[in-house]
C-alpha cells in the first residue's frame, strides 16, 4: 500500500501516500499506536504520532514526517508502515523517490 | 503615529506589509500564531529572522507575541465543520491579535493579506473572519499581485527567509470554503467557549 517516501512540496518534510489512494481507519490506527506505546494526539480528522519525529496521519492516508532528514523519516516510516497496513509496528527501511 | 499589531506568519507577505507601515513611521508589535503540532518550528524561526531584519532597518524594538494556536486547531477539528476551518481559524487569530492590542494600547490591526492568493483570501472569507474583531484592520498589500510583493520582499531581504523549506499547515482542510456564510460561521462557534479559548491562548503567549 505505501511504497515510497518523498520530499513534500514545501521541502520541509517527507510524505508518503497510499497507493492506490485509500482512506484509513484512524480509530484502528490510534489503538494500534497506543498499544505500541507510541504517543498519539487525536484531532478527529487526523492523528499526530510522536515517533523519532512527529508524523501526521490524515484520514486520506497521507503521512507527513516533520523532518527534512531522510534517514529519520525512513526510520519512522519503517516503524509505521506495517502498522498502517494492518501488521505490527516494525519493518525495514523504506525506499525514496 | 499610531500603534498597531501585525499578524506575522513567516510567509512572504507579512514582512512586506510590516515594512510599508514601519516606513511610514508607525509603531508595530508582532503576533505569531504558533500552529505546532500542525506545522514544524520553521514558521516561528522565519518570523524571528524577519523581525531581526526589520528591527535593524527601522530601529524599532517590535516585540513579538508568540501565541499558541495548536490546541485551538484541535478544538476546531473536533467540534466544527471542517469545510469552514480556515475561516474559523482566522477568526481566532484576529481575536488573539485584538486581545494583544488591547493589552498593549494598540489601535489597529495589520495583515499581509492580498485578495485571491489562497483559498481563504476571498472577500466573503475576509469579511467572515474579520467580523470577529472591532479594531480597524489595515491591509497594505490588498491590491498588489504576488510578483510585486516578491520584488519588495527581495529588496528588503526577507524573501530568502520566507522561502526556506518548512512544513505547510496540516490543519488546512482538503476543500476549504471559498464563499463562507457568516451565519453558518456563528452557528459553528456556538459549540465553542470562544472567550475561554482566547483567554487560554493569550495567557500562554511568550514575548520575544
Amino acid at each position: 500500500m505505501y511504497r515510497t517516501l518523498r520530499l513534500c512540496s514545501s521541502g520541509g518534510g517527507f510524505e508518503a501516500l497510499p497507493e492506490p489512494p485509500r482512506p484509513v481507519d484512524l480509530a484502528r490506527i490510534r489503538a494500534a499506536l497506543e498499544s505500541a506505546h507510541v504517543p498519539v494526539l487525536d484531532a478527529r480528522v487526523m492523528l499526530i504520532a510522536t515517533l523519532e519525529v512527529e508524523v501526521t496521519i490524515s484520514r486520506a492516508g497521507r503521512l507527513l514526517f516533520k523532518t527534512a532528514d531522510p534517514a529519520i523519516a525512513d526510520r519512522a516510516f519503517a516503524r509505521l508502515r506495517p502498522l498502517l497496513e494492518g501488521g505490527a509496528p516494525g519493518g525495514g527501511p523504506a525506499g525514496h523517490d | 503615529m499610531a500603534r498597531g499589531v501585525m499578524l506575522m506568519s513567516g510567509g512572504i507577505d507579512s514582512p512586506v506589509a510590516m515594512h510599508y507601515l514601519l516606513r511610514q513611521g508607525h509603531e508595530l508589535l508582532a503576533v505569531h500564531m504558533d500552529n505546532r503540532p500542525f506545522t514544524d518550528d520553521s514558521p516561528l524561526s522565519k518570523v524571528v529572522d524577519h523581525l531581526t531584519i526589520l528591527r535593524e532597518r527601522y530601529r524599532q524594538p517590535i516585540p513579538l507575541y508568540v501565541v499558541p494556536h495548536g490546541s485551538t486547531q484541535i478544538t476546531l477539528m473536533r467540534e466544527t465543520d471542517r469545510h469552514v476551518g480556515c475561516v474559523l481559524c482566522r477568526r481566532f487569530m484576529w481575536r488573539s491579535a485584538e486581545r494583544v492590542a488591547e493589552r498593549e494600547g494598540a489601535t489597529f490591526l495589520v495583515t499581509g493579506e492580498a485578495l485571491g492568493q489562497v483559498a481563504s483570501q476571498t472577500l466573503s472569507n475576509m469579511r467572515s473572519a474579520t467580523a470577529s474583531v472591532h479594531l480597524p484592520i489595515v491591509r497594505p498589500l490588498i491590491g498588489l499581485d504576488k510578483q510585486e510583493i516578491e520584488a519588495v520582499a527581495r529588496s528588503i531581504g526577507t524573501y530568502e527567509i520566507s522561502t526556506r523549506p518548512g512544513v505547510c499547515c496540516q490543519a488546512v482542510p482538503d476543500k476549504p470554503a471559498t464563499r463562507s456564510n457568516l451565519v453558518q460561521i456563528l452557528r459553528e462557534e456556538e459549540r465553542l467557549d470562544v472567550e475561554q479559548i482566547i483567554d487560554d491562548c493569550v495567557r500562554k503567549a511568550v514575548i520575544l
